[in-house]
C-alpha cells in the first residue's frame, strides 16, 4: 500500500525538484512497506537514513534554485526546510528507541511530516515561479 | 631544519600577540592582507603628494621641500605617511614570505601563490626604490648613481646608463618626467601582479580586521608627526655623495654594490630570486588524493563548490542525463586534499542508509565510510562517565598523548571536513556524551576557512547546519594551534566534568537555541569575522 | 576590565615597536659612500671610431649583380675601429683599453665610463685617444682645431702605408681637485677633443 501517491498537480514546474519529490516519494513508500513486514527494523533504519541524506541534498537544491531565481519567502520556506530535517531526525531517533506508537500511528507521521511541507510551502514555489 | 627554528620563533611571537590581540585579529594571521591595507596607504598618500610634485630637476626637490616644511600638518604628514607606510609594507610582506615558508604552505598546490609572490618582490622594490629617486635630494643622487652603474653591468645597453649622471650638465628635465612615469607604473603592476596572487584561492582576505587597520594607521601616523620624513639636502651632481643616510628597508644591498661589485651583487639578487622561485619543488610535496564526485549522489547543490578554499570545486553542467542542472567537479591541480567539501555536502550523512555510504563528494584519502567506521570503532571502547570524542586536525595539537578510556580521538585533513551529522549521530545515538574538536589557532586555520565554516555551521549561519535539536552544551570547540596541547587538556579536562554534570543524552531534554554559539570561554570576543 | 587595559597597553607597546624599527632603519645608521677627503674622476665618452675601410666605388658588374632598387655606387665598410683610450694620472697610467664598437654589426659608438677616486689636491692628468686601427687603411681625420699634443704628431696624408699607431688626440692638464669634487674627463668629436671638466 502506497502511503503517498504522485500526481501531476505536484509538479513544481521544475524538473529537477519533481524528481527528486518523485524519488523521495518512493523513499517513503518503501520505508511504509518495510514499516509493515516483521523484522523489517534494520530495513526501515536504512530507509529513513537514505531519506535523510536524499532530502538533504533536495533541499539544499531547492533552496539554490529559491536564491538564483530570488523568490520572495525563502526564509519562511528554508525555516521549514530545517524544521523538517529535526522532524525526520526525531521520526529516525524514536524508531530506533522504539520510543513510537504503533506502525499505523507512525506511518501517519511519516505521511505527515513529508505530505504537509508539499502542499503548502512546495505548492505556493509552484506558484511563485511560474 | 630552518623550518623548525623558524616554526618556533613564530609560534613564540604569536603566542605574545595572541595574548596581546586575540587569536581572531592577531596581525601574524593577517600578513597579506596588512600588506595590501598598507599599499592603499601608500598609493593615497602617494595621490595627494603627486598633486604638488613638479617633474623638474629644480622643481622636484623645491616641491617636496615646501610640501614637508610649509604644510608640514597635512602634506608633510603625507609624506612621511608614504615613506612609512612603504617601509612597513618591505616588513610585512617579508613577515608573510617567511611565514608561509616555515608553516609549509608554499608546495604542492599552492605553488602559484608562492612564485607569483617571489616575482612580485623585484616590483615593490622598484616601486620604492623609484619613489625616492623622484624627491632628487642627495639620497636620490646616491641612488640615481649607484642603480645606473648596477644596471651597466648587465651590459644591455648601448651606452652607459650612468652617462646620464655624469655631472650636473648631463641630466635633464624629461628624464625626470620617465621616472615620474616608472614610479606610477611600477605600482600599477605591483597591484597587477598582488591581484593575480590571489588568484587561486577563495574569498582572499585583503582587508585586515579593522582594529589592524586603525591601529596601524594611528601607529604610522604618530611616527610621521614625531619623525618626520625629510629630505637629505639637493642632489649636486658635480659633487660626490660622502656619506648618505640610506632607507634599509629598500636599500640594503646598495652598500654591497660598491663593497664588492656590481656583477656580484647581480648574481646574488638573480641567483636569490631563483632559489627562492624553486622552492616549491625543493623537494616537491605529494598532495593528498583530491576529492572524488559520485554522480549517482549529487544534484549539484553546490554547498561544496561555495566552501571550497582553494576554488577547485567547480560546478559543470549536467553529464549523465539525470535531470539536475549541474554536478561538482573537482580540478585536481587546485585541490589540497583538505575535505571541506565533504563536511559541506548534504549526502555526507553517518546514518545507515540503503547500500553503501557515498556522498556527493568525498576523500579517498578517508571516506565518509571509513570515518564513520572509525568512530564508531573508537566510541565503542569509550567507557565510563563523561565519554568525550575528540575530533582533531593536521594543524590542531597533538592528540596521541591521549589514552584515557573517557577519551577517544580521530584526525582529520580539516575540521572543516567532519560534516555536522557526524556530530549528531555522535551525540544523538550516544556513542559518547559529548564531542570536541580540537583545530587550529581561530585565526590561522592551515586551509584557511576550517575553522570558520565549522563555527558557521554550528551556529545556524551556514549550511549544512548542525541540527538544532543537537543539544550545544554537549558540544565544544577548541581553537588551540600546534602549540595548544596544556589548552587542549585543561579544557577536555573542564569539559568532561560538564557533560558528567549533564548525565546522559535523553532527547527533548532542554534544546538550546540556535543563536547560542560554541565559544569556549576563553576564546575572544573580538567581533572580526573572516572572509 | 584589567584585562582589557593590559591588552591595550600590550597592544600598543608591540605597535610602538613596529613603528619604532620602521623610524629608526629608514633613514639610519648612515652609510660612509665615498671618503670624504677624497674627490673624484669619471672618465667618460661615447665616441664612434673611424671605418675600417674606405668608402670605395662599385665595379660595373657589382652593380649588376644587385637589384634595380640597391643599385647605390659607394659601398661603404660598416665596421668601425675600435677606440684606444689611455688615461694618465700624474705621469702613472691609470687606465688603458681599447673600446669596441657597440652593435651587432660592429658600427655602433665605443662607450667608456670609469671612476676614479683619487686624493684631493693638485694632480696632472694626460687623456689620449686614437680611433682609427693599425692595420686599418684609413688615416687620422684630417687635422681638427684644436690639437695639443705633447708627443707623436702623426703623419699627415693619405696614402696605402701602414702607419704606427699612434694617439690623434690628446690633452693634458694640471687639476686642483677639492674633497668631493666631480672631475668629468669626456671627449667630444664636435667639440674638437678631450673636454676637462
Amino acid at each position: 500500500m502506497t502511503l503517498i501517491e504522485w500526481d501531476e498537480k505536484y509538479s513544481v514546474g521544475i524538473a529537477a525538484v519533481d524528481y527528486e519529490h518523485r524519488e523521495l516519494i518512493g523513499l517513503v513508500n518503501e520505508t511504509n512497506a518495510r514499516l509493515m513486514q516483521t523484522g523489517g527494523k534494520p530495513a526501515v533504519m536504512e530507509f529513513l537514513g537514505e531519506i535523510l541524506a536524499r532530502i538533504s541534498a533536495h533541499f539544499a537544491l531547492e533552496e539554490k534554485i529559491m536564491l538564483a531565481r530570488n523568490y520572495d519567502r525563502y526564509d519562511a520556506h528554508k525555516a521549514d526546510h530545517e524544521r523538517l530535517l529535526d522532524g525526520i531526525r526525531d521520526i529516525m531517533d524514536d524508531y530506533e528507541d522504539d520510543e513510537y506508537f504503533g506502525e499505523e500511528q507512525f506511518a501517519q507521521r511519516l505521511q505527515e511530516w513529508f505530505g504537509e511541507h508539499f502542499r503548502t510551502h512546495d505548492a505556493r514555489l509552484h506558484r511563485q515561479l511560474d | 631544519m630552518i623550518q623548525q627554528a623558524g616554526r618556533r620563533f613564530f609560534l613564540l611571537c604569536e603566542a605574545a600577540f595572541d595574548a596581546a590581540f586575540g587569536p581572531r585579529i592577531n596581525p601574524f594571521y593577517h600578513l597579506g592582507a596588512l600588506s595590501f591595507f598598507l599599499f592603499w596607504t601608500v598609493v593615497a598618500s602617494g595621490v595627494y603628494l603627486y598633486i604638488f610634485f613638479e617633474t623638474s630637476i629644480g622643481g622636484a626637490y623645491r616641491s617636496v621641500e615646501q610640501l614637508t616644511h610649509a604644510q608640514w600638518y597635512l602634506g608633510g604628514v603625507a609624506r612621511s605617511l608614504h615613506r612609512y607606510a612603504s617601509d612597513a609594507m618591505v616588513i610585512v610582506v617579508l613577515l608573510h614570505l617567511a611565514r608561509e615558508f616555515v608553516l609549509d604552505r608554499y608546495r604542492g598546490v599552492r605553488w602559484y601563490a608562492w612564485l607569483t609572490g617571489v616575482l612580485l618582490l623585484w616590483l615593490l622594490y622598484a616601486s620604492g626604490i623609484g619613489g625616492y629617486w623622484l624627491v632628487w635630494d642627495r639620497l636620490a643622487q646616491y641612488i640615481a648613481i649607484v642603480t645606473s652603474e648596477w644596471f651597466d653591468a648587465l651590459a644591455i645597453f648601448g651606452e652607459p646608463i650612468a652617462r646620464n649622471f655624469l655631472n650636473s650638465a648631463t641630466v635633464n628635465d624629461r628624464f625626470f618626467s620617465l621616472l615620474s612615469f616608472v614610479h606610477l607604473g611600477a605600482p600599477l603592476f605591483l597591484l597587477l601582479g598582488m591581484w593575480i596572487h590571489i588568484q587561486r584561492i577563495s574569498r582572499a582576505r585583503t582587508n585586515p580586521p579593522r582594529p589592524i587597520v586603525i591601529g596601524t594607521l594611528l601607529a604610522l601616523t604618530a611616527l610621521a608627526l614625531v619623525h618626520p620624513a625629510l629630505s637629505q639636502g639637493p642632489a649636486d651632481l658635480d659633487t660626490v655623495i660622502g656619506t648618505i643616510a640610506p632607507d634599509w628597508f629598500y636599500l640594503p644591498l646598495y652598500p654591497l654594490i660598491d663593497l664588492w661589485s656590481p656583477r656580484g651583487v647581480w648574481w646574488l639578487v638573480f641567483g636569490g630570486t631563483l632559489l627562492l622561485a624553486l622552492l616549491p619543488w625543493l623537494p616537491r610535496r605529494r598532495e593528498a588524493p583530491a576529492a572524488v564526485v559520485s554522480l549517482a549522489n549529487c544534484n549539484g547543490c553546490g554547498r561544496c563548490f561555495a566552501d571550497c578554499p582553494y576554488s577547485a570545486v567547480i560546478l559543470q553542467p549536467r553529464s549523465d542525463g539525470l535531470p539536475f542542472e549541474s554536478q561538482a567537479a573537482v580540478e585536481l591541480d587546485l585541490c589540497t586534499g583538505c575535505g571541506i567539501c565533504v563536511g559541506a555536502c548534504p549526502t555526507a550523512t553517518p546514518f545507515r542508509r540503503v547500500g553503501e555510504l557515498i556522498p556527493g563528494i568525498d576523500m579517498p584519502a578517508l571516506t565518509t565510510a571509513d570515518l564513520r567506521a572509525q568512530i564508531l570503532a573508537a566510541a565503542a571502547n569509550l567507557s565510563g562517565d563523561g565519554r568525550l570524542l575528540v575530533f582533531g586536525c593536521h594543524g590542531g595539537p597533538d592528540l596521541s598523548s591521549y589514552r584515557d578510556q573517557g577519551v577517544a580521538t580521530l584526525t582529520l585533513p580539516c575540521v572543516g571536513a567532519l560534516p555536522p551529522s557526524f556530530v549528531d549521530l555522535v551525540i544523538s545515538r550516544r556513542h559518547a556524551d559529548g564531542v570536541l574538536l580540537a583545530g587550529c589557532v581561530a585565526g590561522d586555520c592551515y586551509q584557511r576557512l576550517g575553522v570558520e565554516w565549522t563555527e558557521q555551521r554550528i551556529a545556524g549561519q551556514r549550511d549544512p547546519y548542525l541540527r538544532r535539536r543537537v543539544p550545544r552544551e554537549r558540544l565544544a570547540a577548541v581553537w588551540a594551534g600546534p602549540a595548544g596541547d596544556a589548552r587542549l587538556a585543561r579544557e577536555i579536562a573542564a569539559f568532561r566534568e560538564r557533560l558528567r554534570a549533564l548525565g546522559r543524552y535523553r532527547p527533548g531534554a532542554a534544546v538550546t537555541p540556535v543563536s547560542s554559539s560554541t565559544h569556549p570561554p576563553e576564546a575572544d570576543d573580538d567581533a572580526y569575522r573572516m572572509g | 576590565m584589567l584585562k582589557n587595559i593590559f591588552r591595550y597597553f600590550a597592544q600598543a607597546v608591540f605597535y610602538g615597536l613596529f613603528v619604532a624599527v620602521i623610524g629608526y632603519f629608514s633613514s639610519a645608521p648612515a652609510y660612509v659612500h665615498f671618503p670624504a677627503d677624497m674627490a673624484l674622476i669619471k672618465a667618460s665618452f661615447s665616441h664612434a671610431g673611424q671605418p675600417k675601410e674606405e668608402c670605395r666605388v662599385r665595379t660595373a658588374e657589382e652593380l649588376a649583380q644587385l637589384p634595380p632598387n640597391m643599385r647605390v655606387p659607394m659601398l661603404c665598410g660598416r665596421e668601425r675601429s675600435p677606440v684606444t683610450f689611455e688615461l694618465e694620472l700624474d705621469g702613472k697610467p691609470v687606465y688603458r683599453a681599447e673600446l669596441p664598437p657597440s652593435g651587432l654589426s660592429r658600427d655602433g659608438v665605443s662607450t667608456v665610463y670609469q671612476r676614479f677616486p683619487v686624493a684631493a689636491g693638485r694632480h696632472h692628468l694626460r687623456a689620449r685617444l686614437r680611433d682609427y686601427s693599425a692595420g686599418s687603411r684609413i688615416g687620422p681625420p684630417k687635422a681638427g682645431p684644436e690639437r695639443e699634443s705633447a708627443r707623436g704628431e702623426p703623419q699627415g696624408g693619405g696614402e696605402h702605408s701602414v702607419r704606427v699607431p699612434d694617439f690623434n688626440y690628446s690633452k693634458e692638464a694640471d687639476v686642483e681637485l677639492a674633497p668631493a669634487q666631480v672631475f668629468v674627463v669626456e671627449f667630444s668629436s664636435r667639440g674638437g677633443g678631450f673636454v676637462f671638466k
